[in-house]
């Protein structure tokens, strides 16, 4: 249709110029009928320009919006990206944390605070069930000479290589703890004196066979061991304090043996009442 | 001298460490700005605008060049923002020929920062270093 246009636009031009129909009715017809044309066209033109430039106008805002979107998408990726790793270096500090506060760092056990959480635990829980549990206080015998004698390194060993043995030796659901120095504390939990003393041997025993290089073969490692029990509604430092004067009377007979507390309270009577 | 004066004190950003937040010292002067310790501020906005507008009045001065030197460990979530939207003007800034340049320095015995420095530097063009300190 385009193309037969410009034909008909210089057909009408000429028949418009022609003198010959100059007057006609018709003539005067067809110019106002194209110059009607004319202006309809021109403004179907601006129409369609000023809807392109819309449209134009729109779509760089649409361009502009969506680079805007994809910039802080990627931005948000990358905060909870970071975020992330943050939250999880939190999360292991708080592992090694907890881990400093309730070991011993040479030994690997559990330190005296963790310990005493559980002695109140297990105090509460006898309580509550009517039962007893035993504890084993444990010095290693002439420490002081072994860190004196073979070095404080030949000291260490000595502790890590009894913890260890402690802990081979002792049944899972049995609490072992460095308390001190060359302390360790032992927390059976359902163990009367005869369960108590069964263990406190096979204790003695294990760690009478151990040595380290730094010491030489005729030097014995050995433990004096306290044994004591709580019993409900004891008072736990009471059964604490039980298990160090056994402990002290084992050193006193000798060492390199077991006392319990409870042959100390029978005879403690007889020694006051004379 | 006393209008230069206030000036200079304008154009400065000192603030010491708290529990939650770091210590912040901004030097207009020397273009330094340097940022130390924990960041878990209760209102991150309020902490890190006046240090995001200053790093962007700085950097509106002609050949303006800025260094930063960050010690910085934990970070939450909007502080995270906070410094990308700091390195986004850096990187605007480097864009137009201002020196710019981060140093973000990490404890040795800690280089799980460095691997978050690095997740930082990822997309920014201008001079960043994520350097050990000893421990």
């Amino acid at each position: 249709m385009r193309d037969t246009l410009p034909n008909l636009d210089l057909e009408i031009d000429e028949i418009l110029a022609d003198p010959q129909y100059e007057g006609h009715p018709l003539r005067a017809a067809l110019e106002q009928l194209y110059q009607r044309q004319q202006d309809q066209i021109g403004q179907l033109e601006r129409l369609t320009s000023i809807s392109d430039g819309y449209q134009s106008v729109l779509n760089k805002r649409y361009q502009t919006l969506t680079e805007r979107y994809q910039k802080q998408l990627r931005q948000l990726q990358k905060i909870v990206k970071i975020s992330d790793h943050y939250q999880q270096m939190l999360q292991d500090l708080n592992e090694t944390l907890r881990i400093a506060s309730t070991q011993d760092p040479l030994t690997g056990l559990f330190n005296r605070r963790l310990m005493l959480d559980r002695l109140e635990n297990e105090a509460a829980l006898t309580n509550r069930r009517n039962n007893v549990f035993s504890v084993l206080m444990i010095d290693v015998d002439h420490f002081k000479n072994v860190n004196d004698t073979w070095g404080h390194n030949a000291g260490d060993k000595a502790l890590i290589l009894i913890a260890s043995t402690l802990k081979i030796a002792l049944r899972s659901s049995d609490v072992c703890a460095r308390w001190g120095g060359e302390e360790f504390l032992i927390l059976l939990p359902d163990t009367g004196e005869t369960g108590g003393l069964e263990i406190a041997n096979r204790l003695l025993t294990a760690i009478r066979g151990l040595r380290i290089p730094e010491m030489p073969a005729c030097q014995n490692l050995t433990v004096s061991i306290g044994l004591a029990q709580y019993r409900r509604g004891d008072k736990l430092d009471e059964t604490l304090k039980d298990s160090d004067r056994a402990l002290y009377a084992a050193k006193a007979r000798g060492r390199d043996c077991i006392v319990k507390a409870l042959e100390l309270s029978s005879i403690e009577p007889t020694v006051k009442a004379m | 001298m006393t209008s230069l004066h206030v000036l200079q004190t304008m154009s400065k950003i000192e603030l010491s460490a708290t529990t939650s937040t770091p210590a912040v010292t901004a030097d207009a002067q020397t273009g330094n700005l340097e940022m130390r310790g924990d960041s878990y501020p209760e209102n991150s906005f309020e902490f890190f605008a006046p240090i995001v507008e200053w790093v962007q009045d700085h950097l509106k001065t002609p050949n303006a060049s800025l260094d930063v030197a960050l010690h910085l460990l934990y970070l939450n979530t909007s502080s995270v923002r906070a410094m990308m939207d700091i390195f986004e003007l850096l990187e605007d800034a480097h864009k137009s020929s201002h020196a710019v340049a981060v140093q973000w320095f990490y404890d040795e015995d800690n280089d799980r920062i460095a691997e978050l420095a690095k997740e930082f530097k990822e997309d920014c063009t201008f001079p960043f270093d994520i350097l050990p300190t000893p421990a």
